[in-house]
């Protein structure tokens, strides 16, 4: 089980984070939601290692994060890999000096998964779709069975039939594999259609933190009406329900 | 960039294979030949021991283009381990290597060499030493311009989070990255070298009698500039056609990359 | 003012490097400095008692602290210290040296600039054009020609077969023609190069036609806002200009036999003089460092929007 605890970030002298607690159990999805600006991108900094807290605690299971080495799937697909590196080697990188007597089968039950044909692995990444290139980096995360995998707007750069698919890829995936997911997004239809909780997020702190079915019924909150109103005149909450 | 190799593999064959067409020991001397003119037996003419000019240059390529290169690719490995440490390591790393960096260019860069070399007396080693130390800071600015640029790339994030070293991520990440642009700047740093070597020849700090140095013979062609003036013409010719083609091939490269980076 | 200071903090601490860096290099330099000393003055009439003597006199029992600061110290309150070859002290003889060195290397600029302005202007009406590609290519010749050798061309044609100019030494104003005119062609040609791409990037800046199109007459837009793109980049190379030039001025100062600062130093490394040494090597940074700082401070007044010059 993941845990923040009261978790604040400074970015300069700003603080990018503040105060934000939450948990997400194995197997489960929370997906967090807000603003361009609102920390997102912060927050699964701070969650990855790659920020140091101002204050708080994160956790895995009471051990810090970094032992469970959590995966990122990047917003960009194809930014995510090294452009003169074949999608294999980029794929294969985190587990270099590694037991390699199991990976054949694994990869071959990743593409399957993933509806990839494995010979598309020895292309560079300008060579790919980039609905492809995000499957890839799915892949890349799913490879070394982390329990947990943070998705930034893993949906943004796809077009809307990609979207659909690439969302239903990633569901059945977590069923099958049990990781926990974080899913940054900020398309709301997403976050309703596939976590399990949905954490609001405005200028660093948690505006609110519900279930998927609460918030869709009813945010506790102002702002999180705001943004579930706007989001069915939009549409968009439709098309999850 | 071919054109590149294509000049690094021609100056490589005339260093080494150059001698085997010298028609004479560069270091034969024939007093009573001395200072003949060029054309007939002597292709350039000799020397004020009658020693063959066009022997000495083939010879001295060895050292002025030779050892040139040795100094250049001597500053490219420090200059970029330096410039991606300061880009990898952390604000902190970053801060003495920049002033570090920042220090050694608050001086001529060769007039240091000649101080260094002056004083750690002539030889190979020393003139070796003293272009190096004073020519690694051009390469250790660009890696750490192009490393800070790649170090948000999700790539590099990504490589980061599989759990590579720094070292592997350098090597992996940032290097393929970063050789177009030390290319160029390392055609400049050849150029330099071949014109530091010569200068430090001519001044008696470099490369010592007889080997044939560009400079060295430049120094001993002085002497004789009234009776003999072509003499002194051969060797800095010599010098300037080789810096002129590595300069224009680096222009033809610079131009291409920037090109590219337009598109 | 928080800017100057931190310049000329940062300034201070690079000299104080240089001069570490040059002691260090001087006190661990193979060979024994106090009997290069002692043959320099006493030519064969050396002795052990002698050379001890010497060693004693000049510190270099102490260690290298003491030593450093036995030299260092007396220098920033202006004391150079006295030739450890002739007992003469050093400042008079430095300061005799750089005013045969700062008039050439003002004239080899003024010759540089007087060349190049009107080639890369002249070049740039036309980019591509035969007038550009004849510029471009004698930047290129004069930038790849080594200074010394140019300036051993220049006493062949001039001095030798033509006789119109004397060559060596520095006894009249004519004796600076020669010396002045191979560092100023070598000014000339990186000046070109880079005083051409500048004024064709202004020209690209895309502010430009945008201000064509408002009705700015053509005239006072070259005038006013290529000529300020312009400047930057020059100003920028005057800086490396003058790295050229202090490694130009050696070179030539020795050809000419001119007693500049250049030939100083070179003089003194070859009689192994220290104290000589180190205090060419700081005037040198001195004048690096403070020229450097100026243009530092120029960009900051010039362009608010290069913030740190380093970054």
């Amino acid at each position: 089980m993941l845990k923040l605890e009261n978790v604040s970030v400074k970015r300069g002298k700003s603080i990018a984070l503040k105060d934000v607690s939450f948990k997400v159990d194995a197997g489960k999805t929370i997906a967090v939601v807000g603003e361009s600006g609102a920390g997102k991108s912060t927050l699964i900094a701070s969650i990855l290692n790659l920020a140091s807290l101002a204050s708080g605690k994160i956790s895995w299971n009471d051990k810090p994060v970094r032992k469970i080495s959590p995966a990122l799937v990047s917003q960009e697909p194809r930014a995510a890999f090294n452009p003169v590196m074949t999608l294999k080697q980029s794929v294969l990188e985190p587990i270099v000096g590694q037991k390699k007597t199991l990976l054949p089968d694994r990869l071959n039950r990743l593409c399957k998964g993933l509806e990839l044909p494995i010979d598309l692995l020895d292309r560079k990444p300008s060579g790919v779709s980039i609905g492809q290139a995000q499957r890839v980096g799915i892949m890349r995360a799913l490879i070394t069975s982390s329990p947990l995998i943070l998705f930034d707007e893993p949906l943004s750069a796809l077009d809307a039939v990609t979207q659909k698919h690439t969302a239903r890829l990633i569901s059945d995936l977590q069923k099958e594999e049990g990781f926990a997911a974080i899913i940054v997004t900020h398309d709301l239809g997403y976050a309703a259609a596939f976590a399990d909780d949905i954490i609001v997020l405005k200028t660093g702190c948690v505006e609110e933190y519900s279930s998927a079915e609460e918030f869709i019924q009813s945010p506790k909150t102002q702002y999180g009406q705001d943004l579930r109103n706007a989001a069915f005149a939009l549409g968009a909450l439709e098309r999850a329900s | 960039m071919r054109s590149v190799l294509v000049l690094v593999v021609c100056f490589v064959l005339l260093a080494v294979l150059g001698p085997l067409f010298a028609p004479y020991d560069p270091s034969a001397i024939n007093i009573p030949k001395r200072l003949q003119p060029p054309g007939g037996e002597w292709l350039l003419g000799t020397d004020a021991l009658g020693r063959d000019i066009f022997s000495r240059l083939l010879h001295g390529a060895r050292w002025s283009l030779g050892l040139a290169f040795v100094v250049s690719v001597i500053g490219l490995v420090v200059g970029t381990s330096v410039g991606l440490i300061a880009a990898i390591g952390g604000k902190f790393a970053d801060w003495i290597t920049m002033r570090t960096t920042d220090s050694f260019l608050a001086f001529p860069e060769l007039v240091a060499a000649i101080v260094i070399a002056g004083f750690l007396g002539a030889g190979t080693g020393s003139l070796i030493f003293a272009l190096s130390v004073t020519g690694w800071m051009r390469y250790a600015r660009v890696a750490r311009g192009i490393g800070l640029s790649l170090k948000t790339r999700d790539y590099v994030i990504q490589a980061k989070l599989a759990g590579l070293s720094n070292v592997s991520i350098a090597r992996w990440h940032y290097l393929p990255s970063l050789i177009p642009s030390l290319t160029v700047v390392w055609t400049g740093m050849f150029a330099r070298a071949i014109l530091g070597i010569s200068s430090l020849g001519f001044l008696g700090f470099g490369v010592q009698p007889p080997l044939s140095e560009w400079g060295a013979m430049l120094l001993d062609a002085r002497i004789h500039m009234r009776s003999t003036p072509l003499q002194m013409i051969w060797p800095g010719l010599a010098v300037l056609i080789s810096v002129l083609a590595i300069n224009l091939t680096g222009d033809a490269l610079r131009d291409s990359l920037a090109k590219d980076n337009a598109k | 003012m928080k800017i100057v200071i931190g310049l000329f903090l940062r300034a201070s601490v690079v000299l104080t490097g240089i001069a570490l860096a040059t002691f260090a290099l001087l006190w661990n330099a193979p060979g024994d400095p106090a009997l290069a000393i002692a043959l320099a003055r006493y030519d064969a009439i050396v002795t052990p008692d002698l050379v001890n003597e010497i060693r004693e006199q000049a510190g270099f029992n102490a260690g290298f602290w003491p030593a450093f600061q036995a030299w260092f110290g007396p220098i920033l309150m202006g004391d150079f210290g006295n030739s450890s070859v002739n007992g003469r002290p050093v400042l008079p003889d430095l300061m005799s040296s750089v005013s045969y060195t700062f008039p050439l290397g003002i004239a080899a600029l003024a010759i540089g600039m007087a060349l190049s302005l009107p080639l890369a202007i002249l070049s740039t009406k036309r980019p591509g054009g035969w007038l550009d590609r004849f510029a471009i290519a004698v930047a290129s010749i004069g930038n790849a020609i080594p200074a010394y050798w140019l300036g051993l061309l220049l006493i062949l044609l001039f001095a030798v077969q033509l006789a119109w100019l004397p060559a060596m030494g520095a006894r009249t104003p004519s004796h600076a023609i020669l010396p002045a005119l191979t560092l100023g062609l070598g000014v000339a040609a990186s000046l070109t190069r880079i005083i051409r791409s500048g004024i064709l990037e202004a020209r690209g800046q895309s502010f430009l036609p945008a201000l064509s199109r408002r009705g700015v007459p053509q005239n006072s837009i070259s005038k006013d806002h290529i000529a300020l793109h312009a400047a930057i980049p020059v100003v920028t190379v005057f800086g490396l200009e003058l790295a050229f030039l202090l490694e130009g001025l050696v070179m030539v100062e020795v050809i000419f036999a001119r007693p500049g600062l250049g030939s100083f130093l070179v003089e003194a490394i070859g009689a192994r003089d220290f104290p000589k040494v180190q205090a060419a090597v700081l005037l040198t940074a001195l004048i690096f460092v403070v020229v450097n700082l100026l243009i530092d401070l120029f960009y900051k007044v010039l362009d608010p929007r290069i913030g740190d010059h380093d970054a």
